[in-house]
């Protein structure tokens, strides 16, 4: 309960640091976002709406600490203002849109990647130097160094473009209306199989090379010689004891991965045209769009912190010491 | 030195890493040289295919993939190598210093490490790079470097704080070694393995991510990069003309040069984790026992 108290506090205080972060570059930087964003618009917003504007970035008529205190409170509104590009939309109603599709994508891709690369990578270990590793680990050696927009453009090439087997874009056909039929979820699997490989593709390789890692750690204790010399099957050796410990390390690179999983999912949006908060936001870089953008940032980081949060409680589910501490 | 060079390259994924690497970096040495065409003139048909003339086909400006290729290299290894120097530093020095000095300075440290960690990088550097306009390949380097020491930081304070127990250190310690004597002759070169897995990993890390950035058409549209030849591809739906050499050309690029530093880092890993390295010729040789036993009982029944 302690550590759990501690890492609320300190996921607080990163929120804080990251809002503080994405209330300054604006405002470190040349220009005004409010007039930049006037004079890209071409007439599309009314110089009345200026003072929203100004507004919605914090700029309002009063001192550094003030403007601070009325962005954070927008932040617990949720009101971030109207959105540019898909103006009259306020931001906030954008982003729910989208939200769902990236938690589809990521969620799908983590559970896909994660599993398959550490159950390789328990195997891997276990069998070092048979055809398992020999073929697993270099091959996910590789993966990790391949960016996820080769990846999705390699997919796009040639299993939608060349051959047509998949959808180029989008979530679901746009002729269907979404209901909860069965046309319209299997529209939507097909049209998220592209983007969903493409992201456990890229994620792979680094849960495998963790766990093998970790596996090979155990390997030479002597509690799995214990195990052993009291004639456990192998399997119950290798995942119930083995595996079992190496895990906890694996589930501490899991949080250090969500940076990836958000970025390359960023990028398989982007490349898919997928209408998820990644695509969102590139939309909104591309299009100037200001309040989008610091408003999907914000989330992008509750999200990310949430993430974080659920790693600790799995931390603390599978490592019963610090239930006890 | 010489020897950790050697145990380095008996290392048979070392090697072949430091080979292709190696020769990425005489690739962009000689751009100049080896380059056939200039990578900016238009020297044939748009969209022209690859053929004697141009090995790696030509973009909608009728540019020479292939040229490009070339001297996209030097941009990229460039942004890598800057980067990496960045973060290695930054890391090194925070890492070091947290542990060396341990109690509040390593608490805040220590903090402000895992503050940085859990924010979403990709994102933040995208809005920064926007924020900035079409940056440089220099300005790209700069950003990828101050903000992506997180972890690197956090492996080189762990690896520290294991080598402070040591009784060497200890022990110069109570001689009353100088402070800056402990760290850079007692401590740092015995953290060399693990700085030097940062460095790699974060040249991997910065090449894609530039990669990434230019593609997102965060970059100089002037800039001679993979990425920005990725970029010109896609504003030129060159996949959806067929004209596939253009974005391949680019990916293999970073594909096989991602691969290359990280087989580079796995030999570093293997040389300073030898239960990496040994643990395969033991379970190779007690395979080979087994073998044995049972050749000898079949010859014994026989």
């Amino acid at each position: 309960m302690r550590f759990l108290l501690k890492r609320l506090g300190f996921y607080a205080v990163a929120f804080l640091v990251a809002a503080t972060f994405n209330f300054m570059i604006p405002r470190m930087l040349p220009g005004n976002p409010a007039d930049i964003m006037l004079a890209n618009s071409g007439g599309m917003i009314a110089p009345e709406a200026r003072e929203a504007l100004m507004a919605t970035f914090g700029f309002i008529d009063a001192p550094l600490h003030e403007q601070f205190f009325a962005y954070l409170g927008s932040i617990f509104t949720w009101d971030f203002g109207l959105s540019i590009k898909f103006y009259p939309m306020p931001v906030a109603d954008v982003l729910v849109q989208a939200l769902p599709w990236t938690l589809f994508l990521t969620g799908s891709a983590l559970l896909i990647a994660f599993s398959s690369g550490t159950l390789l990578g328990i195997l891997a270990a276990w069998r070092r130097g048979r055809l398992t590793d020999v073929i697993a680990s270099p091959t996910a050696l590789a993966l990790q160094s391949v960016p996820a927009v080769v990846v999705a453009l390699c997919g796009l090439y040639f299993l939608a473009v060349r051959n047509r087997v998949f959808p180029t874009s989008y979530a679901f056909d746009p002729k269907l209306d979404p209901a909860l039929s069965w046309e319209f979820l299997s529209s939507v699997a097909y049209h998220g199989f592209l983007p969903v490989v493409t992201l456990s593709v890229v994620l792979v390789g680094g849960y495998l090379i963790t766990m093998r890692n970790n596996m090979i750690g155990q390997l030479g204790e002597d509690y799995l010689a214990m195990a052993e010399a009291k004639g456990l099957s192998d399997a119950r050796v290798r995942y119930a004891y083995a595996a079992r410990n190496a895990l906890l390390p694996s589930v501490t690179a899991l949080a250090l991965s969500f940076g990836a999983l958000f970025g390359g999912s960023l990028i398989t949006e982007v490349v898919f045209n997928y209408p998820g908060v990644g695509n969102l936001l590139y939309l909104g870089i591309v299009g100037r769009d200001f309040p989008l953008i610091q408003g999907q940032l914000l989330i992008m980081t509750l999200a990310m912190l949430l993430a974080n949060l659920a790693v600790d409680l799995a931390y603390v589910f599978l490592d019963p010491r610090l239930k006890r501490a | 030195m010489s020897d950790l060079l050697r145990t380095f390259l008996r290392n048979r994924k070392a090697a072949i890493g430091l080979a292709i690497v190696l020769a990425y970096v005489a690739i962009a040495l000689a751009a100049p040289l080896i380059a056939p065409f200039d990578p900016i003139a238009r020297v044939g048909r748009p969209h022209q295919a690859p053929s004697a003339e141009h090995w790696l086909g030509t973009t909608r400006m009728g540019r020479d993939v292939f040229s490009q290729l070339i001297w996209g290299t030097r941009t990229s290894l460039m942004v890598g190598i800057v980067a990496g120097l960045i973060v290695t530093a930054i890391g090194t020095f925070i890492g070091i210093t947290a542990a060396y000095f341990g109690g509040l300075v390593d608490d805040v440290l220590n903090f402000f490490t895992n503050v940085v960690l859990v924010l979403p990088q990709l994102p933040l550097l995208l809005v920064l790079a926007a924020f900035l306009g079409q940056v440089g390949p220099w300005a790209i380097a700069l950003i990828i470097g101050l903000t992506s020491w997180a972890w690197g930081a956090r492996v080189t304070r762990a690896q520290a704080m294991s080598l402070k127990t040591r009784d060497f250190i200890q022990a110069s310690a109570m001689i009353g070694e100088p402070t800056w004597r402990m760290i850079l002759v007692e401590m740092l070169p015995n953290l060399l393995s693990i700085i030097g897995f940062n460095f790699i990993g974060s040249v991997i890390f910065t090449i894609i991510t530039e990669a990434t950035l230019e593609f997102l058409g965060l970059g100089s549209p002037l800039a001679l990069s993979w990425g920005t030849m990725l970029y010109n591809a896609q504003t030129a739906s060159a996949i959806m003309v067929g004209a596939w050499w253009e974005v391949l050309a680019p990916c293999a690029a970073i594909v096989l040069i991602g691969v290359g530093l990280s087989l580079m880092n796995f030999g570093v890993d293997e040389i300073a984790n030898p239960r990496m390295r040994t643990l395969g010729t033991v379970a190779k040789a007690l395979r080979i026992e087994k073998r044995l036993t049972r050749q000898r009982m079949q010859e014994a029944s026989q």
